[in-house]
């Protein structure tokens, strides 16, 4: 009962000509809070399905999702936008910034939609890109920014509100191996000093070295959730 | 959420060659809304002050009788002690000056030919004072003080049908206030023509004296106010009513407006037309920036499926791509505003001059007036066409699917 997120035999099956296709098939799972996991899988096996189920952005055909105590099936669509302001953070593949917006105004976006007021959003916007370490590129607009400066803008937005979940579907795909081991990097020390629950998918193995936790998918079933104690441990 | 709306100007700067293809467009229509209207304006204004120069005055004064029946003898329901009543009409603020006047019918005849006339007795001076013009094509203006000679001004079709010319005799046979037949011999000082044909067969003018001896009645059938400026019309119009009230004859006072029926046709044409382009610029606008505005939308798919699965309410989207529409409406019709009336400066410096139209003999110069209201309404009718242009786009927008609008590239 303490988990963050429940997914409890969730199945999410897309019409296809005259068939369908099951995106994902009766997958369970649960995550506790301040836990640091990969969804990990080839491709088409279900990830970014499971991550739009658990962002709620997407409804499961069948089976429900619990999150943060919230059964998320009950809530009208008014209310999931008003849920998924408060309680998750994304960070997209494609880095998804504003761009007629800098990256300080691109961060205090979340807490813009929320009606917190300018200047707290100004300085909790400060202290996200500081945290992320970027600060000093606050009034760049995301087009005077490389791509691993882009994907840091979005992280430090997908965690300004402090939401009980961040989700992150392939947020590396875009990036060089470089960027991309940084990006986790500084994703895992954002969830060790703030206690934020981090949920990546990715196809990339070598970026799960240091991921205490990964569940693998295949053609929609979870097949493995694999703990790395040692790492868990730290 | 003032915040947010920034988003709504910042955007309007994204695509710039589109955003200036919707701005010239609004400041185009704006703009040609305004030359038009302008042109028009200038058109009536002229009309307008014409018809009253002309010798409509601002206002005329008849008795309150002399709509209620027809006269019964000549003169009948004229009125009576009109030095009294010009006296009071002098006392109001604005008036210029009074001119007394007579219509009244005859025959006209030259010894062998006769003919029916449509006669107007005035007060020369007091015309000229008004600055009432007559358009003289042969001869001179009726003079004020003629002693015991008769002179009249007739027109070109009737002194054709009469067969005589300038210094020529003819006798006016009228019948008297009593009903007597009595009769005149008059001198020509002038021929006049107005441009209508079946005025100028008929008309004869010859002074007040002159007709009242003819007639045999000291009444007049009505006053002609001028006034200092048109714009005063309706304000002297409420100011005469209580001070004629005090006379003992019932009065009635008659704007130029209720008199120009011409002139009213006209005005009516040019605002049917003003409309008519107004409809067609609102509905080139809104045409076509619903297809620009869906195009805006659809390039930013992925961006507003980011604010939606960031918890931005739908409704915010709407008002966010509502106000970039209406952003640009405001700042191409401020472009269209001060390009109309830069052009119209421009216009009117130039001195242009379009040909004669079918009728007349001068160029009409080309000028066009600015008229607030014009700029108003055509800002409004742009803004608001580009505003529910952008309703559709917006509400598609906000009903995107988000997980679709993610994935689109
Ligand atoms: N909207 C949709 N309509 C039809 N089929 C879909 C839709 N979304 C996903 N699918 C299918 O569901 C399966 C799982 O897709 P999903 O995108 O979740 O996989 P993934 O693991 O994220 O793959 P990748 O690594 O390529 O991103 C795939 O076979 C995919 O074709
Ligand atoms: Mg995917």
């Amino acid at each position: 009962m303490d988990d963050l997120v429940s997914v409890e035999a969730v199945s999410r099956r897309f019409p296809l000509d005259h068939s369908e296709v099951r995106a994902l098939d009766d997958a369970s799972l649960s995550v506790e809070r301040g836990e640091f996991l990969a969804i990990a899988g080839p491709s088409g096996s279900g990830k970014s399905t499971l991550l739009n189920l658990m962002g709620c952005i997407d409804k499961p055909t069948s089976g429900r999702i619990v999150l943060d105590g919230e059964d998320t099936s009950k809530l009208s669509p008014a209310r999931l936008s008003a849920f998924r302001r408060e309680k998750i953070g994304f960070v997209f593949q494609t880095f998804n910034l504003i761009p007629v917006f800098t990256a300080r105004e691109n961060v205090e976006f979340p807490l813009l939609v929320q009606g917190v007021s300018a200047d707290e959003r100004r300085h909790r916007a400060m202290d996200a890109l500081e945290s992320v370490g970027i600060a000093a590129r606050a009034q760049h607009r995301p087009d005077l920014l490389s791509g691993g400066e882009r994907q840091r803008v979005a992280v430090a937005r997908a965690i300004v509100h402090r939401p009980a979940l961040v989700l992150a579907d392939e947020p590396t795909a875009n990036l060089d191996t470089h960027n991309a081991t940084q990006l986790i990097d500084l994703m895992r020390e954002l969830n060790l000093t703030l206690g934020l629950t981090f949920i990546f998918s990715t196809h990339d193995q070598r970026l799960l070295e240091h991921t205490p936790r990964i569940i693998r998918l295949c053609d929609g079933q979870v097949v493995e959730d694999m703990q790395h104690a040692e790492v868990v441990h730290g | 959420m003032a915040k947010f709306l920034l988003l709504a100007f910042r955007n309007i700067f994204r695509n710039r060659r589109r955003t200036l293809m919707t701005l010239l467009m609004v400041g185009g229509g704006v703009t040609g809304l305004l030359l038009a209207g302008g042109y028009f304006a200038f058109m009536t204004h002229g009309l307008r002050e014409d018809t009253i120069r002309n010798g409509l005055g601002h206002l005329q004064i008849f008795t309150a009788e002399h709509f209620r029946r027809d006269e019964i003898r000549v003169l009948d329901t004229g009125i009576e002690n009109w030095r009294q009543v010009a006296a009071t009409v002098r006392t109001a603020p604005h008036v210029h000056g009074v001119a007394p006047r007579i219509e009244f019918y005859g025959m006209v005849s030259n010894g062998q030919k006769s003919s029916i006339f449509m006669g107007s007795a005035v007060d020369p001076d007091a015309e000229r004072s008004l600055g009432f013009s007559t358009f003289l094509t042969a001869g001179k203006d009726l003079d004020g003080d003629q002693g015991s000679d008769v002179e009249a001004l007739i027109g070109a079709g009737l002194a054709k049908s009469m067969n005589v010319k300038v210094g020529d005799g003819l006798t006016l046979f009228a019948v008297t206030s009593d009903g007597a037949l009595n009769g005149v011999d008059v001198q020509i000082a002038g021929i006049v023509e107005s441009g209508v044909a079946e005025l100028d067969a008929r008309y004869l003018r010859i002074t007040l004296p002159s007709a009242q001896r003819l007639l045999q009645s000291d009444r007049i059938t009505n006053l002609v106010v001028g006034l200092d400026d048109t714009a005063n019309t309706d304000a002297v119009y409420n100011e005469l009513i209580p001070r004629l009230s005090g006379l003992p004859q019932r009065m009635t006072v008659k704007k130029w407006i209720d008199l120009a029926t011409y002139y009213k046709q006209v005005h009516n044409l040019f605002n049917g037309i003003f409309l008519f382009m107004g409809v067609i610029v609102f509905f080139m606008v809104l045409m076509s920036s619903v297809n620009t505005l869906l195009m805006a939308m659809f390039e930013r798919t992925r961006e507003i499926g980011t604010m939606l699965a960031m918890g931005t309410p739908r409704a915010w989207i709407i008002l966010l791509l509502m106000a970039e529409a209406t952003l640009l409406g405001v700042l191409g019709a401020a472009g269209g505003l001060a390009a109309g009336n830069l052009l119209g400066v421009l216009l009117n410096a130039s001195g242009l001059h379009l040909p004669p139209p079918p009728g007349y003999t001068v160029s009409v110069p080309f000028r066009v007036l600015h008229v607030p209201a014009m700029m108003v309404s055509s800002s409004i009718l742009v803004i608001v066409s580009l505003a529910l242009a952008s309703i559709l786009p917006a509400v598609r927008a906000s009903r995107l699917q988000i997980v679709e609008a993610l994935a689109h590239v």
